[in-house]
């Protein structure tokens, strides 16, 4: 019996050394960070670039400047010109895949954030959208055993009020099923972000977010997103994409729109 | 909450509410134009991603169906829609930025319901 339990012992010390877990200790007090929140402003990431001021993202010749190479300049302006063409679709047309880090902090309707001792969960309504943030203590995982995610993978700690976190093992727009927003905006699978998130003050909650990308970008891009708490009593609901999409995407990358019966309203499919 | 508190609230908010911006790219709309269908409600697919709002329009004995795409019921129900919203036989006036082709659909900008006048959305 006593040989059984040392076993067992071993192994859960044996699963707390692979998993990465140090036991680092929760924060004295948990953050409230309750209730339901709402994105300040439109979806356009970087509001203090885009052009024109009050561009929406996805119309045609809206754009942000971030401190892009030369590379990604070009694939941006490309993107850009293909939303003139009405041939840029939005991935999450598709309904099933996420939206992606840092696009999660950019969504429409609401979010709640819940914090627990050993990880913070953003859930975005619009979704699939949740970004799990370990703050156990663990390191990220090594460079042989993480794969581009389209969230990554996130480790963070608290700096009093603060929620500094770390995402890495990102696929960025390798893929081409990521981007950062409607304007075309799309950063390279060697993208690291580092997150700072407080609540300035009761009803809203501010995220400093600076990316770093050794392919498609010059510096570091520094964005800060947004979010005011919903009244009391406020609902988040069931999101499901695919309940009734009748947006689908032709081979051309336009969007259409489909009749009752399924069949385009579109006079040109392609 | 009353049904004219319902459309009061609605139209508040509807004017400060991207009403697409949840799922996919507004590129097929002209949201320069605007076009009013009258007409009365087949249905109302009370549905994600977006509600779509089914008006039969007819023109001298022909009938055409239009699709008209809302935001998603989630931030609708939030700024005082329902399910029960559109009806059917309700009569109907519906504004929208319609299809750049010509297609019988656009995205909802406001209505107005003929036997009681109220509004929702955008309307004035």
């Amino acid at each position: 019996m006593r040989t059984a339990l040392l076993a067992a012992a071993a192994c859960v010390i044996a699963i707390g050394v692979v998993a990465g877990q140090v036991g680092k200790p929760a924060p004295a007090a948990l953050q409230d960070w309750s209730g339901v929140w709402q994105m300040v402003g439109p979806t356009v990431f970087d509001r203090a670039t885009v052009q024109p001021q009050n561009g929406r993202a996805g119309d045609p010749g809206v754009r942000e400047f971030p401190p892009y190479t030369d590379e990604y300049e070009a694939i941006y302006r490309k993107n850009i010109e293909r939303i003139k063409a009405g041939t840029f679709p939005d991935p999450i047309s598709v309904c099933g895949v996420p939206h992606g880090f840092p696009r999660i902090m950019n969504v429409p309707d609401v979010y709640e954030f819940a914090v627990t001792p050993t990880a913070t969960y953003v859930l975005a309504e619009n979704g699939p959208g949740i970004l799990r943030i370990y703050t156990d203590g663990r390191k990220h995982p090594a460079a042989e055993e993480l794969w581009g995610t389209y969230t990554g993978a996130s480790v963070g700690h608290w700096e009093g009020d603060t929620l500094v976190f770390e995402t890495a093992g990102l696929k960025g727009s390798r893929d081409k099923d990521v981007i950062v927003d409607r304007t075309g905006l799309v950063l390279s699978d060697a993208s690291r972000i580092t997150t700072r998130m407080r609540k300035i003050n009761d009803t809203t909650l501010e995220a400093v977010i600076v990316v770093e990308d050794a392919k498609a970008l010059k510096a570091p891009w520094k964005v800060t997103k947004q979010y005011r708490k919903l009244p009391a009593g406020t609902w988040a609901w069931d999101y499901g994409c695919a309940e009734n999409n009748r947006n689908p995407i032709s081979s051309s990358g336009k969007t259409l729109t489909l009749g009752p019966n399924g069949k385009p309203l579109d006079k040109k499919v392609n | 909450m009353t049904f004219t508190r319902v459309i009061a609230a609605a139209a508040l908010c509807a004017a400060t509410v991207a009403p697409l911006a949840a799922h996919h790219s507004a590129a097929m709309f002209d949201d320069g134009k605007v076009v009013e269908v009258n007409g009365t409600i087949k249905e109302m697919q009370w549905t994600n991603p977006h509600i779509w709002i089914q008006v039969i329009v007819d023109t001298n004995g022909q009938k055409t169906e239009w699709s008209i795409e809302g935001g998603s019921p989630n931030s609708l129900s939030r700024n005082g829609w329902r399910a029960t919203t559109f009806k059917f036989g309700d009569a109907v006036a519906v504004r929208v930025n319609p299809m750049k082709d010509g297609g019988p659909g656009g995205s909802f900008i406001g209505a107005k319901f003929k036997d009681t006048g109220k509004t929702i959305g955008r309307w004035e």
